[in-house]
């Protein structure tokens, strides 16, 4: 069942010809025929094939590398290791959470001295086919030195921990520690007091939990093609979620100018947040420059999974106390986050995103960023959140059994809203979050009653959304159909609701307009297609490219009038005359014009660039029954319904669907998705077989609410809808297995064997 | 004005509230958190954090959202600022 809930007043209730439809997406008919062209599917004349020798040692420094017989072999064009790579200055270069240093990434592309994770990359052939590339692995000799390793976060923070790196002193820590560790940087946001509010409390649960690391698990590994001229102009095709990061990388770890290299987006086959960091555009472009032959380079599966970033695991305490009427008086958490072999854990975003749902008056969060060898961690979809989340709404979940409160009402009656402060500082200024909850209080499916071993939990999320740099370019062909490029890779559906964006605000209709992603030299700087921040900030430059178009298309119509432009209004895809005493004129479409381009001007286009601002966060409340099987410890989801603050849905199927696919990846995380390491720190489970995945057998359908509570700040009320959807599944599914079977599970992910254990053990919480 | 708030332009007639988290004051303000700036824009708040604390209007433009009045933003210049309106400087947020 879908459900809109409307806010009656605001921008959503506007009429809207295009806004809220369902169109045909543009990208189906491509994907479904296989004529989309992904990374893999490029080629060009001459191209060798570049592979990469990883190694298969979870810590190891690197005494040396011989390659003289690799470069012997006859095919064999080009070799290359860590050392050949321009260095980089050790610094953090951008803004907190994501600050780059390419050092690091350097390290993380190719290692020098040491391998820090069993995958990590140690050296690079280009051949002439891809048995000559394999074979010429097979002849490198790397004189390893075996290093013990830790993997777990716990174990890693020991005092006695094997180190990562010798002079990791940990950041955000007065006076800075003497020792090294690897702890790369400690947090903490702090409120109010929380020793006070925990003495107002009349109820406080604190817990401990543990959460495993799990894969984005996109369905593309990566793969590019690079092609460098001889005078050092290099071209990538590569699928990405931002090619003009893509760019920037590779042309920093290369040592060029950011202008020789142009980026051509290739179709993604899923992301995640995992595309948006570079692993084998460098070493293709590398060998592409170092032979001068286009070098393709392809992933396979068990690479993405050994080398590619997954999201942390974690392991943190939360604290939290309430009155018997359900107020919040205090609340505190400790997260601690697995970063893998470099810094950079998402454990600042867990820190503030844990408790922004509720008005809490005194909230203590500290975090921890902590090494480990395994790959260096990635942004997953609302990076952090679902982790601390899990925390947090399971003592929740507690606490309102604990005072005979309904989970919901719990968080209605906490619901932060616009003028609420947030622990990291700042107020709210959007409302959303409690139609949420209300949405799925009068939701049918929240009184419908329960069987034997069975279970309803609800849980909820918040995630703040993006903005930033998009720039877009419309033109407006002499036929009246319109083009619009942007510089946003699309991976949730922005094609569409790009066009649809620039459809309304033209007034013609979707099937007369094109959209587009074009390469990093036909489109203004876009960021990456992350944080749920693209049909924000993109749709402004779209709209605003539009609304030029307009200016312009008036000016012309004021030609062909010859009137004063103030007499020329635009309503309807037409230009019409401003009142009857401009003239007795009939309206002017947007065709008719077009077809007068040349006496009018010429070409009729316009670009916009934006660096968007105003973007409102998304809160998603969600409710699950399950059923466990008291025999196999394994669950079954009977029932998903999942209500999430949208803004404004542009096109409400893309946006069902993010909705859905988010909820069945916090599936995935609830119950079964983990890195299986033998006792060397090796992989056990480097595949989709042996990671397990939900399937479409797994899973119900997913029952989507969409609230929209629009978002002034954005022409159509949008407010960001991909990420936040996963926040709240893995909570909501433990405490529906808490109420199914009186287990409370604090482990991820709740596999058969950890509930059978469960179940079989003395009464929990 | 806060206890430990600094003014920086006289007289403050209206001045933005400009809040630092922990994490920056310990590094660039010598650990004070709020200011009160009188500024129109974005820029002028900049301006007068630089002319206070040199090397920080960099870290401002290049390491932060900034949230105002409750509504976050990338770091502008032309962003303008009302009376009174309250400026908290965050470490810059990036998703998946």
């Amino acid at each position: 069942m879908l459900t809109r809930t409307r806010n009656p007043d605001g921008i959503a209730d506007q009429e809207m010809k295009v806004i809220g439809t369902r169109p045909v997406r543009p990208d189906g008919v491509p994907k479904v025929t296989g004529q989309a062209q992904y990374g893999a599917d490029y080629s060009a004349p001459g191209m060798l094939w570049g592979k990469i020798l990883r190694s298969p040692y979870a810590h190891a420094r690197i005494r040396s590398i011989d390659t003289s017989k690799a470069r012997a072999l006859p095919g064999v064009k080009a070799v290359i290791t860590g050392s050949d790579f321009k260095e980089q200055p050790f610094e953090y270069v951008g803004p907190e959470r994501v600050a780059v240093n390419y050092w690091h990434m350097t390290r993380n592309v190719m290692a020098r001295e040491k391998a820090l994770y069993e995958g990590h990359a140690v050296a690079a052939v280009a051949a002439i086919s891809p048995s000559v590339a394999e074979a010429a692995l097979r002849l490198i000799a790397v004189d390893y030195e075996v290093l013990p390793h830790v993997i777990d976060v716990d174990e890693a923070m020991r005092d006695d921990a094997p180190l990562l790196f010798d002079n990791m002193l940990t950041r955000g820590v007065e006076p800075p520690p003497a020792k090294p560790s690897n702890v790369s940087k400690r947090i903490e946001f702090k409120i109010g007091d929380v020793m006070a509010g925990f003495a107002a409390a009349d109820e406080v649960v604190e817990m401990n939990f543990k959460t495993a690391p799990v894969h984005q698990g996109y369905i593309e590994p990566h793969a590019c093609l690079a092609n460098f001229d001889a005078e050092g102009h290099g071209e990538l095709w590569s699928a990405s979620q931002g090619h003009f990061v893509v760019r920037a990388y590779t042309a920093k770890l290369l040592g060029m100018d950011i202008g020789n290299l142009l980026v051509h987006p290739a179709e993604i086959g899923g992301g995640f947040g995992g595309k948006t960091v570079v692993y084998v555009e460098p070493v293709a472009a590398f060998l592409s420059r170092m032979t001068g032959h286009p070098v393709k380079i392809m992933m396979s599966r068990e690479d993405v999974f050994r080398a590619t970033g997954p999201t942390s695991g974690a392991s943190m305490t939360v604290k939290i106390g309430v009155r018997k009427d359900g107020k919040i008086t205090a609340a505190t958490g400790l997260f601690k986050f697995q970063a893998g072999a470099f810094p950079g854990s998402p454990v600042m975003n867990a820190c503030m995103c844990a408790f922004a749902p509720y008005g809490i008056d005194n909230v203590n969060t500290v975090g921890y960023d902590v090494v480990s060898n395994r790959p260096k961690s990635a942004a997953y979809r609302a990076p952090g959140s679902p982790i601390s989340a899990f925390g947090v709404e399971s003592v929740l979940d507690v606490l309102a059994a604990k005072i005979g409160m309904d989970p919901l009402q719990l968080r209605l009656k906490n619901a932060a809203r616009a003028g609420t402060p947030t622990a990291y500082g700042p107020k709210h200024a959007h409302d959303g979050y409690a139609e949420t909850v209300q949405a799925l209080l009068k939701h049918p499916g929240y009184s419908v009653p329960l069987k034997k071993n069975q279970g309803r939990g609800v849980a909820s999320g918040y995630w703040f959304n993006g903005g930033g740099e998009s720039a877009a370019a419309v033109r407006i062909n002499d036929d009246g159909t319109v083009e619009v490029a942007t510089g946003s890779m699309d991976i949730g559906g922005s094609r569409a609701s790009m066009a649809m964006m620039a459809a309304e605000t033209l007034g013609v209709s979707y099937d007369r307009v094109r959209s587009i992603v074009a390469d990093t030299a036909s489109v203004g700087y876009n960021h990456v297609t992350g944080g749920s921040r693209v049909t924000f900030a993109t749709g402004i430059a779209v709209v605003n490219a539009c609304n030029k178009v307009i200016d312009d298309l008036r000016c012309r119509a004021a030609q062909i009038w010859d009137v004063e432009l103030s007499g020329v209004v635009w309503q309807d895809g037409a230009a019409h005359p401003v009142s009857a005493a401009i003239g007795d004129f009939a309206p002017l479409p947007l065709k008719a014009i077009a077809a007068k381009r040349a006496v009018t001007g010429g070409p009729i286009g316009a670009e916009a660039a934006v660096n968007a601002g105003g973007m409102a966060p998304g809160f998603a409340t969600q409710f699950c029954d399950v059923e466990v099987d008291p025999e196999t410890g394994a669950v079954k989801i009977l029932r998903f319904v999942a209500a999430q603050d949208v803004g404004r849905a542009i096109h409400p199927s893309y946006v069902e669907g993010q909705i859905q696919g988010g909820v069945v990846q916090g599936i995935g995380w609830a119950l079964n998705e983990e890195y299986i390491y033998d006792k060397a720190g090796r992989l056990s489970n480097a595949g989709f077989l042996d990671y397990r995945m939900p399937v479409a057998s797994d899973v119900p359908n997913i029952d989507v609410v969409l609230v929209e509570v629009p978002n002034p700040n954005h022409p159509f009320g949008v407010k960001g809808a991909g990420e936040v959807n996963i926040v709240p599944p893995m909570a909501a599914i433990a405490n529906a297995i808490w109420q199914a079977t009186g287990r409370r599970m604090t482990e991820l992910p709740m596999s058969p064997p950890k509930l059978l254990a469960a179940l079989d053990a003395p009464h929990g919480i | 004005m806060a206890s430990d708030s600094a003014p920086l332009v006289n007289p403050p007639r209206a001045p933005a509230r400009v809040v630092l988290t922990s994490g920056f004051s310990q590094r660039y303000t010598g650990g004070i958190k709020t200011f009160d700036i009188e500024a129109k824009t974005l820029r002028a708040v900049i301006k007068a954090m630089e002319a206070r604390y040199p090397g920080v209007g960099e870290i401002l433009e290049e390491e932060t959202s900034v949230v105002i009045d409750g509504e976050m933003h990338e770091v502008v210049y032309t962003q303008p600022l009302k009376p009174g309106s309250e400026v908290f400087f965050l470490p810059r947020i990036e998703g998946g």
